[in-house]
C-alpha cells in the first residue's frame, strides 16, 4: 500500500513537474474556459433573474471539454514520447501508475476551475461559495477517474480524439446531473445541497474503486 | 538452470506472423546476438523476452518463471532497450532516472554512478529533450541496467551509440545474461558468444558465432 502511494506520487510529481517547466497544457485550457465564457456571456441574454440557472450550465459545458483534453493529453502524451511502455516494464503496480496519472490530471484541471470559477462569478454575477468550489472539487475527482481510465484506453488507437469524448462523456452524465444540482443550489437555486453532494461523493467511491480494478488490464498488453 | 528456454515462440500481428515457432536456450551468462534483415522479427522476438508483449502461442521461461504470467515478478530482474528511449524531455537526466528508481523500489543514490559508467556524467542536469540522439540512446541504456537486472534484452542500443558504444555495451554486458539485436556482425562477433539468425519470423539456427559465419 505504501509502495503504491509512493509509486502514485511519483508519477504525479513528475507529470506536474514536466507541465510546469513546459507550460504546455494549463494556459492553453485556462485560455479555452475563459473564451467559453466570454462567448456564453454574448450568447444568452443574461440578468440577474436567469444568472443562477444559464451559469451551471456553462460551468459544466466548460469544465467537461477542458477536461476531455486535459485527461487525453495525459497519456497521449505518454504514448507519443514511448516513455508509458518503459513505465509499464517496471515491477511499479499499474494501478498505481494510473492513480499517478490521474491525480496529476485533476489538479490541472483544478488549476484550470481556479481560473473559471472566479470568471464566471465576475461575468455571471453569481455568488463563488465554498459549497460551489466543494461541489466542483467533488466532481473532480471522479470525472478524473473515468476520463483517465477511458483516456489510457483510447491513447493506442488512432482515432483516440473522436472515441474519448464517445466513451467518457456517457460515463460523467451522473457527475454532471448531482454537480449540477448541487451548484444550482450553491448559486441561490432550490433543492437539497447535502443530498446532491452525497450522490457525488458516491459516484467518487464506486467509480474510484473500479477504475482502479479496471487500470490493470487497461495498462497491461 | 538456464535463464531463458523459449519453446515454439509464434507472433501474429492479424493475418501477418512476425515470429515463427522459434525455440531459444540461453545459459546464465550466455550473450546471444540476433541478426537479420529489417522486418526479420528481430525486434518482436525481443518484446517478447522483455515481457512488454505476449506471444500469440508457445512457451516462455525466464529465471524459471511463465514470463506471460509472472511477469511483474520477472521485471524487476530484466533491463530493456527498446527502439524508443523513452524519456520525459522536461526531466534532466538525473531526474528520469531517479524517477525510475522510485518505480524499481531502488536506491536513488547509484544515479550519479550509472550515469557515469554510460558518459552522461557532465550533462547529469541536462533535460533529456536536449540531449543529443546518442546521449538519449546512452540514458536508455542507463535506466536498464539502473536496478542491475540479470537479463539485459537490447534492441539496436548501438545506434547512435559513436565510436565507444562497442565498449560501454562489453562493460554493461559484463556478467549478465544479454540478448542483443543488431545488424552490425562485427559488434555481435565481438560482444556475444552465440548467433541466432532470422529471417521472415523463421530462425534459421542459433549457435556459436563461428558456426554461423560457416
Amino acid at each position: 500500500m505504501i509502495r503504491s502511494a509512493v509509486v502514485a506520487l511519483a508519477v504525479a510529481r513528475k507529470d506536474l513537474t514536466s507541465e510546469w517547466r513546459t507550460r504546455e497544457l494549463v494556459p492553453a485550457l485556462g485560455q479555452f474556459v475563459i473564451l467559453a465564457l466570454v462567448i456564453a456571456n454574448f450568447g444568452f441574454q443574461i440578468d440577474s433573474r436567469n444568472a443562477a440557472t444559464i451559469a451551471p450550465g456553462v460551468l459544466w459545458l466548460a469544465l467537461v471539454f477542458a477536461g476531455l483534453v486535459a485527461f487525453g493529453r495525459a497519456f497521449a502524451a505518454e504514448r507519443e514520447q514511448s516513455s508509458l511502455e518503459a513505465m509499464l516494464l517496471t515491477p511499479a503496480p499499474a494501478a498505481a501508475i494510473f492513480a499517478g496519472k490521474a491525480l496529476a490530471a485533476a489538479l490541472l484541471l483544478v488549476v484550470c476551475e481556479a481560473v473559471l470559477l472566479p470568471a464566471l462569478s465576475l461575468f455571471f454575477g453569481t455568488p463563488l461559495s465554498l459549497p460551489l468550489v466543494a461541489a466542483v472539487l467533488l466532481a473532480t475527482v471522479g470525472m478524473a477517474a473515468l476520463g483517465c481510465l477511458f483516456a489510457a484506453m483510447v491513447a493506442r488507437v488512432r482515432a483516440r480524439e473522436v472515441l474519448l469524448p464517445l466513451l467518457t462523456l456517457p460515463l460523467w452524465i451522473p457527475f454532471i446531473v448531482a454537480g449540477g444540482q448541487a451548484v444550482q443550489v450553491a448559486m441561490g437555486a432550490g433543492g437539497s445541497y447535502n443530498q446532491a453532494l452525497g450522490l457525488l461523493l458516491d459516484f467518487d467511491i464506486l467509480f474510484l474503486v473500479l477504475t482502479t480494478l479496471a487500470a490493470r488490464f487497461v495498462l497491461d498488453d | 538452470m538456464s535463464t531463458i528456454v523459449a519453446n515454439q515462440l509464434t507472433q501474429r500481428f492479424g493475418s501477418e506472423l512476425a515470429l515463427d515457432s522459434v525455440d531459444l536456450v540461453l545459459d546464465a551468462g550466455e550473450h546471444l546476438a540476433v541478426l537479420g534483415e529489417n522486418g526479420a522479427g528481430k525486434t518482436t522476438l525481443l518484446r517478447i523476452l522483455a515481457t512488454a508483449s505476449r506471444p500469440s502461442s508457445g512457451q516462455l521461461l525466464i529465471f524459471g518463471l511463465d514470463a506471460t504470467r509472472d511477469r511483474g515478478r520477472l521485471r524487476s530482474r530484466i533491463g530493456f532497450v527498446s527502439h524508443s528511449p523513452g524519456h520525459y524531455p522536461a526531466l534532466s537526466a538525473t531526474e528520469n532516472l531517479e524517477f525510475f528508481c522510485t518505480l524499481q523500489g531502488v536506491d536513488r543514490g547509484r544515479v550519479a554512478d550509472t550515469l557515469r559508467l554510460v558518459g552522461l556524467g557532465e550533462v547529469a542536469f541536462r533535460p533529456a529533450g536536449l540531449l543529443s540522439r546518442g546521449m538519449q540512446q546512452r540514458l536508455a541504456i542507463a535506466r536498464a541496467i539502473l536496478h542491475d537486472p540479470r537479463l539485459l534484452v537490447l534492441d539496436e542500443p548501438d545506434a547512435s551509440l559513436g565510436s565507444d558504444g562497442a565498449d560501454l555495451l562489453a562493460q554493461v554486458m559484463r556478467g549478465k545474461t544479454a540478448v542483443l539485436a543488431t545488424h552490425d556482425q562485427a559488434l555481435a562477433n565481438r560482444l556475444c558468444q552465440r548467433t541466432m539468425v532470422l529471417r521472415k519470423g523463421r530462425s534459421l539456427g542459433a549457435g556459436t558465432r563461428l558456426r554461423v559465419v560457416r
